[in-house]
């Protein structure tokens, strides 16, 4: 496990920014997974909200890992989310991105174990 | 549609959480974890059982399709979704629910304020809020 310092280092840190455009193909899968039908006029699942802002900042779900020292893909869980939605996400639209890591800590859980928690912001 | 608290919102099921899909899933996110596609793995690094484990994007994505089938495409303003147990495997039976906690009158319509969570046989496995405006 890596320092705490190290940990707390990652504030701040921007991923680079970028644009991502969703695709119909990609929006048709995506929403068959839900377990929905397809939105209608080209309206794109929002739960695309996920990773479209990651892939967006040209980032990508490994990155995370590695920059918060993962010990293994298994050891890694979600917290929480907190989305806004201002307008609906289109398909073949391109979106702009941009995020950075506004908290990381070392926190201990319920059962004593070690976890370090990292808040991004896209 | 007027609404006020306590009303419960229809709960939307997913008969049995799919392996496939969260293949599919994983590839969409580029999401490396193998515990979302490879059973073997699953049961090596937990000791559950070969059954893969859903992504909790999925998981929320059943409460939006919860509210979607409720207060319309495009009525969600804002989520906040915790994952207090996400251990939602394939071939499970999990259920949407949600309830009115508040409702405000605004200029386009009502916004509602709602508890939203997804059920396992009793247990909460995710668990948020939403707002969603309802239009005038």
């Amino acid at each position: 496990m890596v320092s705490e310092e190290t940990i707390k280092k990652l504030v701040g840190h921007e991923f680079p920014g970028g644009e991502y455009t969703i695709e119909h193909w990609e929006n048709f899968l995506l929403t068959e997974c839900t377990g929905a039908d397809l939105m209608q006029d080209n309206v794109v699942h929002p739960v695309a909200l996920f990773h479209v802002p990651i892939l967006g900042c040209n980032t990508t779900i490994s990155e995370l890992f590695e920059l918060g020292h993962a010990e293994s893909e298994a050891s890694i869980m979600i917290e929480s989310y907190e989305w806004d939605m201002f307008q609906p996400l289109k398909e073949d639209t391109p979106y702009k991105a941009t995020g950075k890591i506004t908290e990381a800590d070392r926190r201990r859980g319920e059962a004593g174990n070690s976890y370090d928690r990292i808040q991004c912001c896209f | 549609m007027q609404v006020k608290v306590g009303d419960e919102i229809p709960q939307w099921e997913m008969k049995s959480v799919s392996a496939q899909r969260m293949a599919t899933m994983a590839a969409i996110l580029r999401d490396p974890n193998p515990l979302h596609w490879d059973r073997d793995v699953v049961n090596n690094t937990l000791g559950i059982g070969r059954r893969t484990i859903n992504q909790g994007p999925l998981g929320l994505s059943y409460m939006i399709n919860m509210l979607h089938c409720w207060s319309g495409e495009n009525s969600i303003r804002r989520i906040k979704m915790g994952f207090p147990m996400p251990l939602v495997l394939d071939g499970d039976y999990v259920v949407a629910k949600g309830v009115v906690t508040a409702v405000s009158q605004e200029e386009q319509g009502q916004l509602v304020e709602c508890d939203i969570w997804l059920d396992k046989e009793g247990l909460k496995l995710l668990d948020g809020t939403a707002t969603v405006l309802l239009p005038a």
